[in-house]
């Protein structure tokens, strides 16, 4: 009876060590990419590691080898139940020693698990067993355990789970291991007592770990943002998470800084008045994109503009910036203005099948990063919303860094000439973001940049603006392609400029 | 006792989550075999039913393939408009398209290479329809880009990472980069060249490339034996030029003749204003697309009759055929005619053609081969996980595989968020099998069979991951396909003989060229028209 509860541990065993491994693997390759290199390096050197601690096993004395089994139980299952999660947090808060880090905890695992079923086959050798019989049954378990976790961790655990819980459940189930041994040889292990105390202490904090892992990856994003996290959700289409230091509010989108409201007054007002005060007839506006309100806030302060069509992806969104009271506060609760209305639809969709026409529109989408997005800045995006704008009318878009990424600026500029639009193209300095660039475009060559505005302005004035339209020396237009769809060429030039910058 | 019981609890578990894995890496197909009961039938039948009631129409089209189509959109235009349209088994034929929810995808072809300056036929029609919005007729028309494949358009799994374009570059040497060079150029003297009679080596539609022997001779042999002899050695680009052989006509390089092998690269040359060289038209459901606009533009209205003609034969009065529907029962009804367009496969024709020897033409000697295929739609109920390199494109090809890759029904979609459903559409050529053993392997193969034929690609781009995102799998399977332009195609003298009908029957097929290309099909289509007016004058 008593080699068999030995037999079985080795079946647990052996699928809690290949979870570690599985979960250390999938972890590094989700933080760092490159899954074949970061699979082949934690694979290698968990290996190694196994064998630095098969040779370490022949150093434990005859008669502890069932007392060291069980302390090895739990060092496994505290090492190994904390690492997912202690890796994660290592990632958000201190990026440097994360690849170290790694390799100390599987190295270490690895080691403590490469003691495990020699300790096993000493112990059930010190038992007369046959020896021929024992070899097969260890392995047997052995392996049939890693099979069960190989199966289980792609399929229920990595996606129900999440990785840092699979980690603690896998903990939990090592020290299950050592309390049964315990349990099973009693009298046969010195200090029996007191190891059941450590168990019990380290099944606790894996259970919490278990149950608190929720939050702890809001600690981890806390430590990439480096803010106090003030909301955060996952959408189905995107990670919307909202920060806050002192007097300070900050959206972020998938990890990217979308504004902060110490200067988001110069993104919006840069974006909105010029256009809107060469407009004062406009009535209908329309907003693609910009579903924190914020460039809606500025166009409603114009008493003339009878309706605003925001169309933005994400209802969720659009719903936490007209219910959660500080947002509402920095918005002026636009959404709540009697003459806008939201469509919760894809822009690009939407403009393709509505028949409105707007005087002005102001598009505000994620830069164009990827093939998907960069659809939305091609010859045949703008030639379509062409068709929906008066032919006084004006067009705004956001168009990235004319400083950073200035083939990629151009680029959209050249795009929107394209399709026989005049354009205006302008840029500014937002200290979050940096040197911001817009491009105002107009059916007819009909713009002047505004002289004076009839609303108070936080940011523009005459000078400012001036100075807006005006491009120094180092931001010269650069001659680059128009971005067809054949060929996506904003998207490459984007991919580069930023390469260029980015370290 | 009890030892036993745990090693039995052990192995149902381990059983019972391989079982479960198992489970989950099956994949469900639905599997559609179009035409082939009807074929089946009007090969095998001794004696035609009796007909019931007549018809009487001006102009019988007999098929509603791309020939078929052009030629009803041009009748009309032409305006003759008693046309009676028999769709054959199935509308549309290699054109056509499936849907599932709101997912249209194609079930056969799905692009148009930019049409060369020849294909004055293509230029109308896609003129007319909006797709070339200016200069239709010059070098280089500007074209809807909504419909102009976007980039990326292809990419090639090569040692286990995508790369860009369909010839891996990126870790061939410079010996294999050299021979891709001298291809190239050799290719480009190729599209240029013309013969003592003023025309092009190689043009699309084939029947206005120059008859001079000079590229004639390229007739009498293989793609491969072209290749040898000219020194071409790279593996890549051997791999590659095969790939387009078996994407285009269906085989291996070693059984295509070498003047289709070089029409290929070389005829289809067209420009646009707005896309790269090499552009290629396309839409989520293929070139579903362009046949409804040809039956939209058509009007046919009730003039559409579903059922397919089983005899045709000229009659001193004309034409008379009969029209069959498989409907449960047998329905037969006689057609009767001044003219017709035959607009069907020479595979079939044999069988329909009652009076061939009247055209000189002969089923044992002008029925070419036909390869088989199979078209697999997976319908996605996500998009599953890249491998590394670059990101998913149009078309995705698996280098070394026998599979032809796959294409993403959703890629011309122009939105700011990922769908989240779509359909990758899996081509199989089964072209290392001989035709007629792929054919009867076809006969017999279990739904679970054509999965695992028409899934190899997507199994090493996706492993695992592949059963779990797929929602359902449609495969069409056309086992005749197209036909395959072997040496000596272009001098078979029946296919010659049924293009010079001086009616009343007219022939309109690709398999008049024989490359199975929409240029090819809807120019006999737009022939048949023009020779059908010119009788009224």
């Amino acid at each position: 009876m008593v080699d068999r509860i030995l037999v079985i541990s080795v079946f647990f065993v052996a699928s809690c060590g290949l979870a570690y491994e599985l979960i250390a693997g999938a972890l590094s390759s989700y933080l760092l990419g490159d899954s074949v290199l970061q699979f082949s390096t934690v694979i290698g050197c968990y290996l190694f590691a196994m064998g630095v601690g098969a040779h370490l096993s022949r150093y434990v004395r005859d008669q502890d080898v069932l007392a060291r089994f069980v302390d090895v139980e739990l060092a496994i299952g505290l090492i190994g139940g904390v690492s997912a999660a202690l890796l994660f947090l290592a990632f958000a808060w201190l990026s440097a020693p994360f690849r170290t880090l790694l390799y100390l905890l599987v190295f270490a695992i690895g080691a403590l698990i490469g003691m495990e079923i020699p300790l096993v086959m000493r112990a059930l050798h010190a038992r007369k067993a046959a020896f021929a019989d024992l070899v097969s049954r260890v392995l047997t378990f052995d392996y049939l355990g890693a099979l069960a976790v190989a199966l289980l961790f792609p399929i229920v655990l990595a996606p129900r789970l999440g990785l840092a819980r699979s980690g603690f459940l896998f903990g939990m189930v090592n020290v299950a291991v050592a309390l049964w041994t315990i349990h099973t040889f009693g009298t046969a292990i010195a200090g029996a007592r007191q190891r059941v105390l450590r168990a019990a202490i380290i099944f606790v904090i894996l259970g919490a770990g278990f149950i608190g892992s929720q939050r702890l990856v809001y600690w981890g994003e806390r430590g990439m943002y480096g803010d106090e996290i003030v909301h955060a959700l996952t959408t189905p289409y995107q990670r919307l998470v909202i920060t806050r230091w002192k007097d300070d509010l900050r959206l972020y989108i998938n990890g990217n800084l979308q504004f902060s409201s110490r200067d988001e007054h110069r993104y919006h007002e840069a974006l909105v008045h010029p256009a809107m005060q060469s407009l004062p007839w406009a009535r209908s506006v329309l907003i693609l994109g910009g579903g924190d309100g914020l460039a809606l806030r500025e166009i409603l302060r114009y008493p003339h503009v009878k309706q605003v069509t925001l169309v933005d992806l994400d209802p969720q969104m659009t719903r936490l910036f007209s219910t959660s009271e500080p947002l509402v506060a920095l918005n002026h609760d636009s959404f709540h203005d009697p003459r806008v209305r939201v469509i919760n639809a894809d822009a690009a969709r939407w403009v393709e099948t509505t028949e409105e026409s707007f005087d002005a529109a102001f598009i505000d989408f994620p830069d164009p990063s990827t093939f998907a997005l960069g659809k939305l800045y091609s010859v045949p995006f703008y030639g379509l919303v062409k068709k929906h704008v008066a032919a006084h009318g004006l067009v705004v878009v956001q168009a990235t860094s004319p400083y950073f990424a200035p083939h990629a600026y151009w680029s959209i500029e050249a795009t929107l000439r394209e399709v026989g639009f005049q354009t205006f193209p302008y840029h500014t300095y937002v200290p979050s973001f940096g040197e911001w660039g817009f491009i105002l475009a107009s059916s007819e060559n009909d713009f002047k940049p505004p002289r004076q505005y009839a609303l108070p302005m936080r940011y523009l004035n005459a000078d400012v603006t001036q100075e807006m339209f005006t491009f120094p020396p180092d931001m010269q237009r650069i001659s680059v392609e128009p971005n067809h769809l054949n060929s996506q060429a904003l998207v490459r030039y984007f991919d580069e400029d930023w390469h260029r910058v980015i370290r | 006792m009890r030892r036993r019981d745990f090693i039995l609890g052990a192995a149902a578990l381990a059983g019972g989550s391989s079982a479960l894995f198992v489970e989950q890496q099956r994949l469900a197909a639905t599997v559609d075999y179009p035409g082939r009961e009807q074929g089946h039938w009007l090969r095998d039948t001794q004696s035609l039913p009796q007909p019931g009631d007549t018809i009487e129409t001006d102009v019988l089209v007999a098929g509603s393939g791309i020939a078929g189509l052009t030629a009803a959109w041009q009748l009309t235009k032409l305006g003759i408009g008693d046309v009676l349209m028999v769709s054959g088994p199935e509308a549309q034929g290699n054109a056509a398209a499936g849907r599932r929810g709101d997912l249209v995808y194609p079930t056969g072809a799905h692009y148009l290479p930019l049409p060369s300056m020849e294909s004055r036929h293509i230029r109308e029609m896609l003129f007319e329809f909006g797709i070339i919005q200016r200069d239709p007729f010059g070098e280089r028309p500007i074209y809807d880009e909504r419909f102009l494949v976007h980039g990326p358009a292809e990419r090639v799994l090569f040692r286990g990472a995508w790369q860009d374009g369909y010839l891996p570059t990126e870790d061939s040497g410079p010996a294999e980069r050299g021979e891709q060079e001298r291809f190239f150029s050799l290719i480009e003297s190729y599209s240029s060249a013309r013969g003592k009679d003023g025309r092009r080596a190689f043009a699309v539609p084939l029947e206005l490339s120059s008859t001079d022997d000079r590229f004639r001779s390229l007739d009498r042999i293989t793609f491969k034996s072209w290749l040898e002899g000219m020194g071409f050695k790279s593996p890549t680009l051997l791999w590659y030029l095969d790939y387009c052989c078996r994407d285009d006509y269906g085989r291996h390089f070693d059984e295509i003749s070498a003047w289709a092998g070089l029409h290929y690269f070389c005829g289809r040359d067209g420009l646009a204003a707005n896309a790269e060289r090499g552009a290629v038209l396309t839409w989520p459901q293929g070139l579903s697309a362009l046949a409804t606009r040809l039956q939209e533009s058509a009007n046919l209205g009730r003039n559409w009759h579903a059922g397919s003609i089983a005899q045709l034969r000229a009659v001193p009065s004309g034409v008379e055929a009969l029209l069959v529907v498989f409907d449960g029962t047998l329905k037969c009804t006689r057609v009767k005619a001044r003219l017709a367009v035959a607009a069907m496969p020479l595979f079939v024709l044999q069988h329909v053609l009652s009076d061939g020897a009247r055209y000189d033409f002969s089923a044992k000697r002008d029925v070419p081969t036909y390869a088989p295929w199979l078209v697999s739609n997976f319908v996605m109920r996500a998009f599953p996980e890249e491998r590394a390199g670059v990101p998913l494109a149009w078309d995705n090809v698996v280098y070394q595989e026998p599979g032809l890759g796959y294409v993403v029904s959703t890629h011309q979609d122009i939105r700011l968020g990922r769908p989240e459903r779509t359909a990758f559409t899996a081509y199989h050529a089964l072209s290392d099998m001989e035709p007629n053993a792929a054919r009867r392997w076809l006969q017999s193969a279990s739904s679970a069979d054509l999965i695992d034929a028409a899934s190899q690609d997507l199994r090493l781009a996706y492993g695992w991951r592949l059963p779990l995102c797929t929602e359902h799998v449609a495969i069409t399977v056309r086992a005749h396909a197209m036909a395959v332009p072997a040496p000596g195609f272009l001098s078979n003298p029946g296919r010659i003989a049924l293009r010079a009908s001086p009616g009343p029957i007219f022939f309109a097929h690709s398999d008049l060229s024989g490359l199975s290309l929409f240029e090819e099909a809807a120019w006999w289509g737009y022939r048949a028209a023009q020779q059908i007016a010119a009788t009224r004058r």
